[in-house]
């Protein structure tokens, strides 16, 4: 034949097939052997600590020394009855709260921005979403710098536009907390800008043609056609965002330390660590973060049946 | 109201918005950079210039020479590129024997692997840290490496299982067929064809460990073994600061981040729809 000079560059096609070779472990069990090194990892680095934490909860434990207890439910009467541990429950809550709704409405703002066709559109996507790449120790000490006390660029900016006579300290007890929030927001709200721009391009623009023959104008196209769309993804997004503010501790940590100004912003994730690894009451720690996942389980819980009956009604 | 008017307002609101947003985003950026190259006497001043006429790159001599700064940029790459191999090795494996064999136990898989969402770092840092210690593993390279990597492991094989199953097994088959082994069509035909996913496990691990704080800080007590996250924050807490080497360090770490960045995007929405960014 005339095409037999276009032989697969494997071989010449007309070679017997292989004999299937031999296997000694049999077909079913690949499957495990496959997938045993991601599960022992998982199941020793992640869920075994968890349990090891609920074990260490009901001890006393130093950090060092092998001195440990069993005290039962004691961590937790301790805990109930501590000052400390209320106070950074409701600092958890400023923080988780006050930067998340400031994320969504920056970050829906933006995707909504981001959603129209401007020249340079490509290059301000690219300039939004770079700030949730930066790393977060460069976020703190850029954020440090720039809101510095007596040379930031902040305190110029705002006292020679004339917004303030004075700028606030941002760095001192009653505004610290706040500055953190601004600059969380500033790094966290291009998380929300992916999911909501991603799904913005996907609805069909005839919603927005229908809305407009009946006469909606932009405030209302907003709220009868875009956002039931990015609902689903808005509630995915805020039970995600929260979880993470709530149990954000690189970012708090750097920017206040443990002392002085840190004591302002002490959230619940600092109380456990300078529990843990400052007063090396490890088995005090422990309970503290079990706390921490039983509130954030029972947060999705309660999270996912306020969703679902609102989808209902 | 005229319609002409209209349009013009509703596009100037349009750019207005996005300059805001630009400058919002990028001045933080630009006055890094900035700061890292102006002399000290326009750093320390009340009155900051937006420009500077006497750019140097002393602040970076100072960072490299005075500091253990290039140590520490060593140590990141070395624990972030291992934690990546590391994952892709493993995630990969586990989603190819997801994907392709059936055995009891491999719905559940995934359910605990979602489930692993719940537990952030700070919750398991303590048990963590015994653990380590118990292994010799605290004060290492390996120890980080392994955290890293078994939290980024449920991302990266949930996001890898769903690009696997939308590759035909006929392929594999054929190249089979065509005399490879196993492994070859694997690596030669699955792999490559997963290659986007693949990518963004990778960005998505190395920026994990990158990053880190938590980890390093509480594993890692030796200098010589600290990463850019630590080094970076004694450098700051030691001493009077030195604003300008401080930025630069900034911008050195950032680059990596910038230049991953760049590559990311195209796959930054597939990875999110995935539940790929954490943190």
């Amino acid at each position: 034949m005339a095409t037999t000079n276009r032989s697969s560059p494997l071989g010449p096609l007309d070679l017997p097939r292989p004999e299937p070779r031999e296997r000694r472990v049999p077909e079913h069990l690949w499957g495990y052997v496959l997938v045993a090194p991601a599960v022992l990892l998982v199941l020793g680095l992640i869920l075994y600590p968890v349990g090891y934490s609920f074990w260490l909860s009901l001890h006393s434990k130093h950090a060092y020394m092998p001195i440990e207890t069993f005290i039962g439910f004691e961590n937790f009467v301790w805990i109930w009855e501590d000052e400390d541990f209320w106070r950074s429950i409701r600092l958890g809550m400023v923080y988780a709260f006050g930067s998340l709704s400031l994320q969504i409405v920056v970050g829906v703002g933006a995707a909504l921005l981001l959603n129209q066709s401007f020249v340079g559109r490509g290059f301000v996507r690219a300039l939004a979403l770079f700030p949730y790449m930066m790393p977060t120790i460069v976020v703190v000490i850029l954020m440090r710098w720039i809101f510095n006390d007596s040379y930031g660029v902040a305190k110029f900016l705002i006292e020679g536009s004339g917004l303030m006579a004075r700028a606030p300290v941002f760095f001192d007890p009653d505004h610290v907390m706040l500055t953190m929030i601004l600059a969380s927001t500033w790094t966290f709200f291009p998380f929300v800008v992916i999911g909501v721009l991603a799904r913005l391009q996907t609805i069909d623009l005839e919603l927005y043609a229908a809305a407009k023959v009946d006469g909606a104008g932009v405030l209302r196209q907003f709220w009868h056609v875009t956002l039931p769309q990015i609902r689903g993804v808005l509630f995915v997004i805020v039970l995600l965002r929260f979880m993470f503010m709530f149990t954000k501790f690189d970012l708090i940590w750097l920017f206040a330390g443990a002392g002085g100004l840190g004591y302002f912003v002490r959230t619940l994730p600092i109380y456990t660590f300078v529990k843990s690894f400052g007063e090396l009451q490890v088995g005090f720690g422990a309970a503290l973060s079990v706390i921490m996942f039983t509130m954030l389980s029972a947060f999705a819980v309660v999270y996912f049946r306020l969703f679902r009956r609102d989808e209902h009604a | 109201m005229n319609p002409i008017l209209r349009i013009f307002l509703e596009r100037a609101a349009v750019y207005l918005g996005a300059a805001l947003l630009a400058f919002v985003c990028g001045f933080p950026l630009f006055w890094m950079a900035l700061t890292s190259v102006k002399p000290d006497r326009e750093i320390i001043t009340a009155t900051p210039s937006f420009w500077t006429g006497a750019a140097h790159l002393d602040a970076y001599r100072r960072l490299f020479d005075q500091t253990k700064f290039e140590t520490y940029f060593v140590n990141s790459v070395l624990v972030a590129g291992g934690s990546t191999l590391l994952t892709i090795a493993v995630a990969v494996l586990a989603a190819y024997g997801i994907t392709r064999f059936r055995f009891r136990g491999r719905e559940s898989i995934a359910t605990v692997m979602l489930f692993t969402y719940m537990f952030a770092p700070i919750m398991i840092v303590i048990p963590f840290y015994i653990m380590m210690r118990k292994l010799g593993l605290a004060n290492s390279h390996l120890g980080l490496m392994l955290s890293y990597t078994s939290f980024s492991l449920p991302f990266s094989m949930w996001l890898l299982r769903s690009f696997f199953q939308s590759i035909p097994i006929e392929l594999e088959q054929a190249a089979m067929i065509d005399g490879a082994s196993r492994p070859q069509a694997v690596v030669r035909v699955v792999v490559p064809m997963a290659l986007p996913g693949v990518i963004a496990v990778s960005i998505f691990t190395f920026i994990v460990a990158w990053n880190d704080y938590l980890f390093a800080r509480v594993l890692i007590g030796k200098d010589d073994l600290k990463t850019l996250p630590l080094g970076i924050q004694d450098l700051y807490e030691s001493s009077v600061t030195d604003w300008g080497m401080i930025m630069a360090a900034g911008v050195v770490i950032t680059i990596p981040a910038l230049a991953f960045f760049a590559m990311v995007q195209r796959h930054l929405i597939a990875g999110w729809g995935a539940g790929g960014v954490k943190g």
